[in-house]
């Protein structure tokens, strides 16, 4: 048979039909819907066994426990731990911490600076033989920077530092610097604790108390249970909260009420409300009580409603809200969790005692020091003495400076100047998860674990009302090739000669976890907290009428605003910068592609001639940043307000180009009398960039 | 036949009696329209390939220029219909003159309205999941059926006057099937018509059931909210006019008369009655709209207005200056039988239309349905634009060769002093 | 359109704007949750997927007397949808016990009809196909599939942990419902607490409370009912929704709907027809 064309027409038209008359073209059709929503480029969801470990977040200033979802061995979700002391919900940091193990900004692996100035890989085996050479030719010339307050890592720095002949250890400065400073100066030999949990007024001062000052999920966690929702069914309120800062934050929104005052008089707001409270007849047991009466008396209502701005008529009601209350509380911070002095701390603690509370139920408790697990290390409250800025100001410049999770660089006042000095010392080594500004200066960069990836442990972070210890066990496989800071410098120091005492940084906790009754190790890393009811016994503490005198003397604003920084913590940490899912929490009104916001009242702004979207230029005198005006009502008057978080230039495209870094207008001043530098006070202008 | 030189080298195709211009000329027109076409196609081509991301659309804007590009097309695509309508099935018979453009114009409004939706719906290889799994209580089913079925009505449509091409009619076949299509006309006419006013409905329709978006929300009969009808109306208000314009616009481009005035007038007094009759029922509409949508929604007629961009003067604009003014003069014969006030009345019959479409799509979802929300702003952007340009790209390469070697206008012959008196007879 | 359908159980949630700080933590968590992708520049809200979104609101007084209020909006689950009946490829509808509507991303052929037909802005369309930073997608969920680029999305209650619970159940060999205390009615036999949706669980101040508002023993039938702080958004556009929010402030309750000026908050004087 011979194919002609009409036969090979009759053919493709015959099949055609033929095909048409089977169901695989309409099968085909109808998978479309199938195979449009799978393609090859779309990332498929990997089924598997569900299970969970547990950890405690290093990456969240709140030490919030985690409970970790894993799906057929790899992490996926971290969801909150009812039941722990430090739990009840997750922060916006933590919540996506699994997601960070996978940020683009994560150190790989070791990384030192070549001749020609650029990073080259490593080995480890390279790294902690350079590590080695360079701190034993440093010896005691060598410094120490911790980014993190509460783990026991510093201890083995300490040690180590110690070991080496080397003083010079600091911890990044928080608001636990200022109080442990507050609290010597008072003769107090103990850790400011705070029994939030059975307060039912709490007036925090400064302190944002639902989103950065301190353990935050705890402290929203009792806000949560001792705020029933408001309805008819439900029982009143059993927690008030009184708001004072310069401006309306995530505390303010949902404090009863909100007062305004200028930046930085929290320590004179305190005064005057202490005078209110002695007129009505509050005191203490003080040696210097009467100086201190003197002192509050110089902050009548009038002089109090100048220097700080508030509303008196608010604050009279605050105050008899607080003598009404069974068990008030009153918390002095600061609004971007440090630089506010120790000052204000001390004020807040005399406030305290003239309303009677000092470890009372629902008060000012005193808690037991964090000890060193180490011999020859410093306590915590010992490294606080140590004033990080103040160092750096002084540039006696080291041989050799070793940083865990620290990132000075972009966290402290005036971080052009703490680059400048860190590029004079020598020899850097940054401990770090992220290639952040610190990280990125340094001649050595040493990855190492996040919080998930590593043992680590949690000790009484500030602002809690017992002792509470955790164990953050390793809850998922490290992304990168890391190592823990402590092994590291166990190593290191052994090598050197210098025997720490313990081979694994492990071992350490081990000896710390025995230290609680009932709960050994193996119960705190499966996620336990120990937690103790211990409490110094309060023998009577010096009100320092002297030092409040001088520390918190009015000062002149001049013509100049006064900058009110404030911190929220979807913006990450100095050490995280912004999480890759955090960016869509960021309003239009906070963040515009670079441009980042900054925020004052309506009045202010037409004082300053200035409107809502304006370009402008924020002037400290010695530096400048560019950011657009948002005229937002709930900023005090003459006052503009700046979040933090802003302007990073390292990590990743999910934090860089973003705003300005407002460290950048802080100038940190020495507070008389405490031995801390403050930059809480900053005055700045404002004019259309 | 014999070739005569001094004829374009093509002239053999041209329809009887009538003469075109230079081929080379012919085709740099079309060459030039083609880079129009070729940019929109690049355009076309960034959107399957990376996404609607590339245009100016975002979540409040789901709908934007497309949309109403697409509705306003095919608005001013029902002169087919609607002079189909009255052409064949209410035999008007002097309509018969431009029956053949309203048709080709209908067609290219819809193909081209089909290829912008294709673009505009993110999943183009499910487009046709609306016939296979429909939602009967969706409006916009209805618009997918309905333009779907029409769209091969004015194929077939179409066919014959492609058969009736001089050189394709010597076919016996071509000559006969267009013949008898022909003679089926009135019932695809009908068809057509039937098809037509339920999805010019409908897409009014799609707006009237938002009824979570005040500004477009509107009450009605039994399914059908007003805006169901006055959507039909608009279109049949405005569709002639847009015939009458573009065979105008394609007199005043080659120079020869194609259609005649008196033509052009009466398709002016059609569309100026049916416009009377939708600015009634409009202005009814609106008042209903400002005094018992906007305040059950607990909203003021104000509050549907704000700034210059969403300011009233669209709503002034459609109303009176585009609807109001072109209806008098469509009306009153001593302006219409004016060619240029009879122009001037269908641009702005034809802008009055598009205005509505525009407002029904983009002001409704900038409309801030939250109390606590604000105003949104839409831009489109290029990619937009230029597949728009495609549509008048692709319609006037379309409509050009149409006219250049299919008998489309019957007067042509008669008007430019040819042999044969009264138009080509069917 | 449709006849509304009532369903034995209705899921939904009690929002208390009291409580809300704003912190975006339950933003979060829903995106990792339902595999949501992350952007470097997410400035432009109009084009940034979000199933949850926290809105600002303000008294519009100058200061010192403003104030501010947080409004976490997912969707607001409908009984009388705005949405589910224009969708003209039944990509979208509720048809389920649980009342939850739900979102078919293999079926939706993304008009965007549905997105313009919502007044809560509560639909998403992927504008791009979802890219994740490298190595990120390892920790995406199993229980949501990821939805390429032309599909519309939305928030669906944490469905799959519905799913979840129920099948829980079953392998225990139980019941899905069990008799409520009233003549007739039936209740969800999952337990108050194991079904919550990622963004109530997360919330540390507990701002969000998500249960049966058909089931008396559930919080947020307590809450929701018979309160004169509860209301819902846009309430007389009678879209029915499921999430209510409270509020002892007026000022709040009174941006959640469109007044006249002499409407009293929560009362309008007209109401509006039960159909539409």
């Amino acid at each position: 048979m011979v194919l002609d064309r009409r036969g090979f027409m009759k053919f493709v038209a015959g099949a055609g039909l033929g095909v048409m008359a089977t169901p695989i073209p309409w099968k085909l059709l109808d998978d479309a819907a199938i195979w449009t929503q799978n393609w090859s480029w779309i990332p498929r969801n990997v089924k598997g066994e569900t299970s969970y470990t547990y950890a405690v977040s290093k990456m969240c200033p709140s030490c919030v426990p985690m409970k970790v979802r894993m799906v057929g061995g790899r992490p996926v979700r971290v969801l909150p731990v009812d039941g722990h002391p430090l739990g009840g919900g997750v922060s916006s940091i933590a919540v996506a911490e699994v997601q960070m193990m996978f940020s683009p900004g994560r150190v790989k692996r070791p990384l030192y600076r070549a001749a020609d100035g650029a990073f080259r890989e490593l080995s480890w085996a390279e790294a902690v033989t350079l590590l080695q050479q360079k701190l034993q030719a440093a010896g005691s010339s060598t410094a120490f920077i911790s980014g993190d307050e509460n783990g026991s890592t510093n201890d083995v720095l300490s040690a180590f530092a110690r070991a080496l002949g080397a003083g010079d250890i600091f911890l990044m400065p928080s608001e636990a610097q200022c109080a442990a400073r507050a609290a010597e100066l008072m003769g107090i030999p103990a850790q400011l604790g705070y029994d939030l949990e059975n307060s039912d007024y709490v007036l925090a001062i400064g302190a944002n108390l639902l989103e950065s000052w301190g353990p935050v999920i705890r402290n929203r966690r009792i806000f949560r249970d001792g705020r029933p929702v408001a309805g008819k069914k439900e029982l009143p309120a059993r927690l008030n909260i009184a708001y004072a800062g310069a401006v309306q934050n995530n505390t303010a929104a949902v404090a009863r009420p909100w007062l305004p005052v200028y930046p930085g008089t929290e320590g004179i707001l305190a005064l005057g409300i202490a005078n209110m409270l002695i007129a009505k007849g509050c005191s203490f047991d003080s040696p210097d009580f009467s100086e201190f009466k003197l002192l509050a008396a110089k902050y009548n209502p009038e002089v109090t409603a100048k220097e700080t701005g508030v509303d008196l008529k608010k604050l009279e009601a605050v105050v008899k809200a607080l003598m009404a209350a069974k068990a008030p509380l009153v918390i002095v911070g600061s609004e971007f969790s440090q630089g506010s002095g120790a000052a204000p701390v001390m004020a807040g603690f005399a406030l305290n005692a003239l309303l009677g509370n000092i470890n009372k139920s629902g008060g000012v408790c005193l808690l037991p020091r964090a000890e060193a697990g180490i011999d020859g290390a410093s306590a915590r409250d010992e490294i606080f003495k140590n004033d990080l800025t103040a160092w750096i100001a002084d540039r006696k410049t080291p041989q050799a400076l070793v940083l865990h999770e620290a990132n000075p660089a972009y966290a402290l006042p005036g971080p052009q100047a703490v680059a400048a000095f860190l590029k004079a010392v020598p020899f850097k080594v940054s401990f770090s998860t992220y290639m952040d500004e610190t990280a990125a200066l340094c001649d050595l960069v040493l990855p190492i674990g996040m919080g998930l990836e590593r043992i680590d442990d949690v000790n009484t972070p500030y602002g809690c009302g017992k002792t509470v210890y955790c164990i953050s066990a390793v809850a998922a496989d490290p992304r990168a090739d890391v190592h823990n800071t402590a092994n590291v410098i166990l190593h290191v120091a052994k090598e050197m000669g210098k025997d720490l005492g313990f081979e694994y940084y492990e071992d350490l906790l081990k000896t710390k976890a025995v230290r609680y009754e009932k709960c050994d190790f193996a119960v705190l890393a499966a996620g336990q907290a120990a937690v103790s009811e211990a409490r110094v016994e309060f023998s009577g503490f010096t009100a320092r009428a002297d030092v409040l005198a001088k520390a918190l003397s009015p000062k002149t604003r001049g013509n100049k605003l006064g900058l009110a920084p404030y911190a929220k913590l979807n913006l990450g940490t100095a050490k995280t910068g912004i999480p890759p899912y955090n960016t869509k929490t960021l309003r239009g009104t906070e963040l515009d592609g670079k441009d980042m916001y900054v925020m004052m009242n309506a009045k202010t702004a037409r004082k300053k001639g200035l409107s809502d979207g304006d370009m402008v230029v924020l002037d400290s005198g010695k530096q400048q940043i560019r950011a657009r005006l948002r005229v937002f009502e709930g900023v005090m008057m003459d006052t503009v307000a700046v979040c933090l978080g802003y302007g990073h230039t390292a990590l990743d495209e999910f934090s860089q180009n973003k705003g300005a870094n407002v460290m950048e207008l802080m100038v940190a001043v020495p507070e008389p009398q405490t031995g801390l530098n403050v930059w809480s006070g900053t005055g700045v202008t404002v004019s259309k960039a | 036949m014999e070739m005569n030189y001094n004829r374009p080298i093509d002239a053999a195709l041209f329809p009887d009696g009538c003469e075109r211009g230079s081929l080379t000329k012919f085709l740099l027109w079309l060459g030039g329209v083609s880079v129009v076409l070729l940019l929109g196609l690049y355009a076309a081509f960034l959107v399957l390939s990376r996404g609607l991301g590339v245009t100016g659309l975002d979540d409040y804007f789901g709908f934007g220029l497309w949309i109403t590009f697409d509705l306003g097309v095919i608005a001013l695509g029902a002169g087919a219909f609607f002079t189909g309508l009255l052409r064949y099935i209410l035999n008007i018979d002097p309509l018969k003159n431009i029956i053949n453009l309203a048709v080709i114009v209908g067609f290219i409004c819809y193909t081209g309205a089909m290829l912008v939706l294709l673009l505009d719906i993110g999943q183009p290889i499910r487009s046709w999941f609306g016939l296979w799994h429909p939602n009967v209580h969706s409006m916009l089913t209805e618009v997918i059926f309905c333009i779907s079925c029409y769209c091969l009505v004015l194929i077939i449509e179409y066919i014959p006057l492609i058969l009736e091409q001089k050189q394709i009619n010597k076919n016996r076949l071509a000559h006969h099937i267009a013949h008898n299509l022909h003679l089926m006309m009135p019932l695809f006419a009908g068809i057509g018509a039937f098809l037509s006013t339920f999805h010019q409905g409908s897409l009014g329709g799609m707006y009237g059931v938002l009824f979570g978006r005040p500004y477009a929300f509107r009450d009605g009969f039994f399914i059908w909210p007003w805006t169901f009808f006055l959507f039909v109306l608009s279109a049949a208000a405005s569709g002639p006019m847009l015939t009458v314009l573009i065979a105008t616009l394609m007199e005043k481009m080659t120079g020869k008369k194609l259609v005649s005035f008196d033509i052009k007038a009466l398709m002016g007094k059609i569309a100026g009655t049916m416009l009377l009759v939708y600015l009634v029922f409009k202005f009814m509409d609106t008042l209903a709209w400002i005094n018992s949508v906007a305040p059950r929604s607990g909203l003021t007629f104000d509050q549907f207005f704000h700034g210059w961009i969403y300011g009233k003067w669209l709503l002034f604009t459609e109303l009176v200056l585009c609807g109001v003014l072109p209806c008098v003069i469509l009306l009153y014969k001593p302006l219409r039988d004016n060619p240029t006030l009879l122009y001037l009345a269908g641009i702005l019959d034809c802008a009055g239309i598009l205005i509505n479409r525009y407002v029904m799509t983009v002001q409704t979802l900038a409309f801030p349905s939250l109390p606590f929300d604000k105003w949104a702003l839409y831009c489109p952007n290029w990619v937009e634009w230029a597949a728009c340009g495609f549509v008048f790209a692709y319609g006037a390469i379309l409509l050009s060769i149409s006219h250049r070697y299919l008998p489309i206008f019957p007067q042509e012959r008669y008007l430019n002093g040819g042999c044969c008196a009264g138009g080509a007879k069917h | 359109m449709s006849a509304k359908k009532e369903f034995n159980v209705k899921w939904g949630m009690a929002i208390d704007l009291d409580k809300c700080t704003g912190c975006g933590a339950c933003m979060v968590a829903c995106q990792a949750e339902n595999n949501l992708a992350p952007v470097a520049d997410a400035s432009n809200k109009l084009r940034v997927m979000n199933w949850l979104v926290v809105f600002e609101l303000s008294n519009n007084k100058e200061f010192p007397d403003h104030e501010v209020a947080y409004l976490p909006r997912p969707c607001q689950q409908c009984a009388e949808q705005p949405c589910a009946t224009v969708c003209p490829v039944v990509a979208t509808e509720r048809n389920e016990e649980g009342g939850i509507v739900s979102q078919i991303y293999p079926r939706c052929i993304g008009c965007r009809y549905c997105m313009a037909a919502c007044p809560y802005h509560a639909r998403y369309f992927n504008w791009f196909d979802p890219v994740w930073p490298k190595g990120m997608e390892k920790a995406l969920t199993p229980d949501v599939s990821v939805r390429p680029r032309g599909v519309v999305e939305k928030c669906t209650f944490c469905h799959h942990r519905y799913m979840m619970a129920k099948d829980k159940l079953r392998a225990q060999g139980k019941n899905i419902f069990v008799k409520g205390e009233k003549r007739g009615t039936k209740h969800s036999a999952i337990a108050e607490g194991d079904y919550v949706t990622s963004c109530a669980e997360a919330c540390p101040n507990g701002a969000i409370v998500f249960g049966d508002l058909n089931n008396p023993a559930h919080r947020v039938y307590q809450l929701t009912h018979d309160n004169p702080n509860a209301f819902r958004l846009l309430e007389r556009l009678g879209t029915d929704t499921a999430v209510y929010y409270i509020s002892s402030r007026e000022w709040v309750r009174r941006l959640g709907d469109n007044y006249l000026k002499d409407e009293i908050t929560q009362k309008p004087e007209k109401i509006l027809p039960k159909k539409h």
